[in-house]
């Protein structure tokens, strides 16, 4: 049985997880760091890199780094027009549906940028595994929509990844907290992060984790934080008319209040200093709390309609369990505290819950676990257009979820052949307020007067929360063939496209590998020489012998600065040539001191 | 296979809630896709539909109003609750004006009440009467009633149906 890991695929940090003698746990990227910045970077020569050593381009190469990407998957332009100014990110003008960031002029979709994510955690989890990862299950905040649910799954495509599930976020810390230890009882599992917020209520029955309702905003989290601290930063240092150089200085706001909210999680007062607009402050806790309080009591929102939907006062609620690295904020475990009547659990860093709930799915999808099943709902109604822009509900919201519904249609023309239908997803009447979520053209209908067609059209959605749409004509017994033009996505032949172009990488990602390597053993190499040339022996050598030595090493250095790594192995051999007579002559001295030494031990045995 | 089928149960709608869930974990231990993710194609997407067939069945069934909006589908009755019963024509004549006044903003916090107790209380007696109509058309299906009997019976329960979830749609509309 090959392998499954689990993902956590963050807005702010990833994470890969495995179970192994059923336990979980994370896997530490090369860096050893348990976390992997879900930030991207492009050099000029074309190399990408992901996690820590990306981050640390943030501030320097603002317009080659992307981070928070999980914002904009499965959106478009208009979804996040007001977040735009504070980042740095050039958009494609080809944004209305899908964004495209324009990074050293190539287009770039969410899907695709996360892929490089994506990649990074599967080598992480290989050279820690020592052997090909090819399956996953990712998690997606609860409330997720169907276009986003897709975009990741999309990404996990792209990077070469068959997503066996996608699962939701509070529902994976659920299973990671091990409650089901407990055998019944109702949760609560709050998951405020970097970019999303979601709330959870499940109850639990003998292995059995059933998700009664669940509800969020998955644009709140720790970024919008940061965005109201880094406005006030641009205000107090002086708003407008330092505009031009207040607005270059924003990478490096972002970094200093970034830290400030960190340390205000634990200490009362917290300093920010931005040197280039010669700005200083000290923010206090209470300062931090007035600014941010709107914030926490948009998510308490969403807490109260979970609670309505699962028909349950907060008294009932068991247990209440914090997840997401927002809930290290003293106000919003003293808010949630309030809400629920509670002290909320915080013992797992709420940093990793997620990807090892996450392994411990997968773990139950590779037959590992038996026990334990998840049984989670669709967060949003699934509704289908009618007549005047009206929408027909057809599977509500909170329904488990795989759940379906059928619907029949008809033709209104003699002869008619297409019938469109528009899906929607969300809570409103009209059409217009509801999120597109897809058109599907049901074609090649037989030609009958109006009204005689019978086609039952069954909409399903599946265990990753993700819609299919199948159609029969009843007096046929055909099944009809259906285009489908998703409004905020990709459709399979762009995927297709992209996982194509994905190999690319896929080459310079080999290319990147080989060049560290040579450049590893070139670091050996010229470490070992120039402990030769300080040797007694090196004197013996010939003077062309000392010059081709010292025109190797120089040759050595030139060319280890490059990227090609046949250029770095032809210079190590060079130097491997040049220094193989004094290599000798060192080896030669040793033995005979070896020799010496032993035998003015065997004089001293005697 | 209808939802009552898939539970096992006969066209009955007096149901235990306890035994309902309990049924509903077992089934789902046995089809659910999570644990088919090794299995061929043709077997996943079984496992998929059945599970979804599955959960359509209990979300419908543990509800007391859509289990009986099922039960009429099955005997080709649609339910409307946008329109307005003709049996109830008069009697909410009164009570929809107050709430044009309550939407125009228009009525006291008295009134607003007062009209919440009036609805409250209309769709209380509509629910007693659609509980005492369900246990009647499970006394016709044990005692095998005939067909014309129990046909009859499904159109009055179709009435008091229609009328109680118009009640209920005015109630939350107040809300």
């Amino acid at each position: 049985m090959p392998k499954i890991v689990g993902i956590d695929l963050g807005t702010t940090n990833s994470l890969v997880a495995i179970v192994e003698d059923g336990t979980p746990r994370v896997i530490a990227g090369t860096d050893g760091s348990m976390l992997v910045p879900s930030v991207i970077y492009f050099d000029e020569g074309g190399q990408v890199s992901v996690g820590n050593s990306a981050k640390a381009k943030m501030v320097e190469k603002p317009k080659h780094t992307v981070f928070s990407i999980k914002r904009f998957m499965g959106k478009g332009i208009e979804d996040v027009r007001q977040d735009l100014p504070l980042l740095p990110f050039e958009v494609s003008q080809e944004s209305e549906h899908i964004i495209r960031l324009k990074v050293f002029g190539r287009d770039y979709t969410p899907p695709e940028l996360s892929a490089f994510i994506l990649r990074e955690l599967k080598r992480n989890a290989e050279a820690a595994l020592g052997e090909e990862i090819k399956n996953a299950v990712i998690t997606v905040p609860a409330y997720f929509n169907d276009a986003q649910r897709q975009a990741t799954k999309d990404a996990g495509r792209i990077a070469g990844l068959d997503v066996l599930r996608i699962v939701n976020e509070p529902t994976a810390a659920s299973l990671a907290y091990g409650l089901d230890k407990r055998n019944q009882g109702t949760i609560a599992v709050y998951d405020f992060g970097g970019g999303t917020f979601d709330i959870s209520i499940l109850k639990l029955s003998d292995g059995i984790f059933e998700v009664r309702s669940t509800s969020g905003d998955t644009h709140l989290g720790g970024d919008d934080i940061d965005e109201r601290l880094i406005r006030l930063v641009l205000h107090e240092a002086g708003g407008q008319e330092a505009g031009g150089q207040a607005a270059a200085a924003i990478p490096a706001i972002r970094k200093a209040v970034n830290k400030a909210k960190e340390d205000l999680s634990s200490g009362e007062r917290a300093e920010i200093a931005i040197d280039t607009l010669n700005y200083k402050r000290t923010l206090t806790r209470e300062e931090f709390n007035k600014l941010i309080d709107p914030i926490v009591e948009r998510t308490l929102k969403p807490c109260r309609q979970a609670l309505q939907d699962a028909g349950l006062k907060p008294s009932e609620i068991d247990e209440v369990v914090m997840v997401g690295g927002s809930t290290r904020i003293p106000l919003v475990r003293q808010r949630v505290q309030e809400l629920f009547e509670r002290v909320p659990h915080t013992e797992l860093n709420p940093d990793e819950v997620v990807a090892l709930g996450a392994a411990v799915q997968a773990d139950i999808l590779a037959g590992g676990q038996r026990g334990m099943l998840l049984l989670d709902v669709t967060p949003l109604s699934l509704g289908i257009e009618t007549m005047g822009g009206v929408i027909s509900k057809i599977i509500p919201r909170n329904s488990t979820i795989p759940a379906s519904a059928t619907e029949m249609y008809t033709t209104f023309i003699d002869g008619q052949t297409n019938v469109k239908i528009h899906v929607l997803q969300g809570e409103r009447e009209l059409v217009k307020d509801c999120r597109s979520l897809a058109e599907f053209d049901l074609k090649d209908i037989p030609p009958m007067t109006a009204g005689m067609p019978r086609i039952e059209v069954k909409f399903l959605i599946d265990a990753d929360g993700i819609l299919s749409v199948s159609a029969q004509e009843q007096r046929t017994s055909k099944y009809q063939s259906i285009e489908v033009k998703p409004t905020y996505g990709l459709t399979d032949e762009q995927v297709e496209q992209m996982i194509l172009e994905s190999f690319e990488y896929a080459e310079t990602d080999i290319e990147a590998r080989l060049v560290i390597e040579a450049r590893n053993e070139a670091e050996t190499v010229l470490n070992a020489t120039m402990k030769g040339v300080a040797d007694e022996p090196y004197a013996n050598l010939s003077e062309e012998e000392k010059a081709e030595i010292g025109s190797a090493v120089k040759n050595l250095r030139e060319l280890m600065k490059a990227n090609n790594h046949q250029q770095i192995r032809d210079a190590i051999e060079r130097l491997s040539n040049a220094t193989m007579r004094l290599a000798e002559l060192i080896m030669n001295v040793a033995i005979s001191k070896a020799l010496k030494d032993k035998r003015v031990k065997e004089i001293e045995n005697e | 296979m209808d939802y009552f089928e898939v539970f096992g149960l006969g066209r009955i709608l007096g149901l235990d809630l306890v035994a309902l869930e309990k049924t509903f974990h077992e089934l789902s231990r046995k089809y659910h896709p999570d644990y088919f993710s090794t299995a061929a194609p043709a077997e996943k997407t079984k496992a998929v539909r059945m599970t979804a067939l599955l959960n359509d069945a209990y979300r419908t069934l543990r509800h007391p109003v859509r289990r009986v909006e099922y039960l009429l589908s099955l005997y080709g009755f649609k339910s409307d609750g946008s329109k307005v019963p003709q049996t109830l024509l008069m009697e909410v004549f009164e009570i929809n004006e107050q709430l044009e006044e309550v939407k125009a903003g228009r009525a006291s916090i008295e009134e607003i009440d007062s009209l919440r107790a009036q609805i409250r209380e209309k769709r209380e007696r509509f629910d007693s009467e659609l509980q005492k109509a369900t246990l009647e058309w499970d006394e016709l299906m044990k005692s095998r009633a005939p067909e014309e009997k129990r046909k009859q019976h499904l159109t009055r329960l179709a009435e008091i149906l229609s009328e109680s979830s118009y009640i209920r749609n005015l109630e939350s509309e107040l809300e």
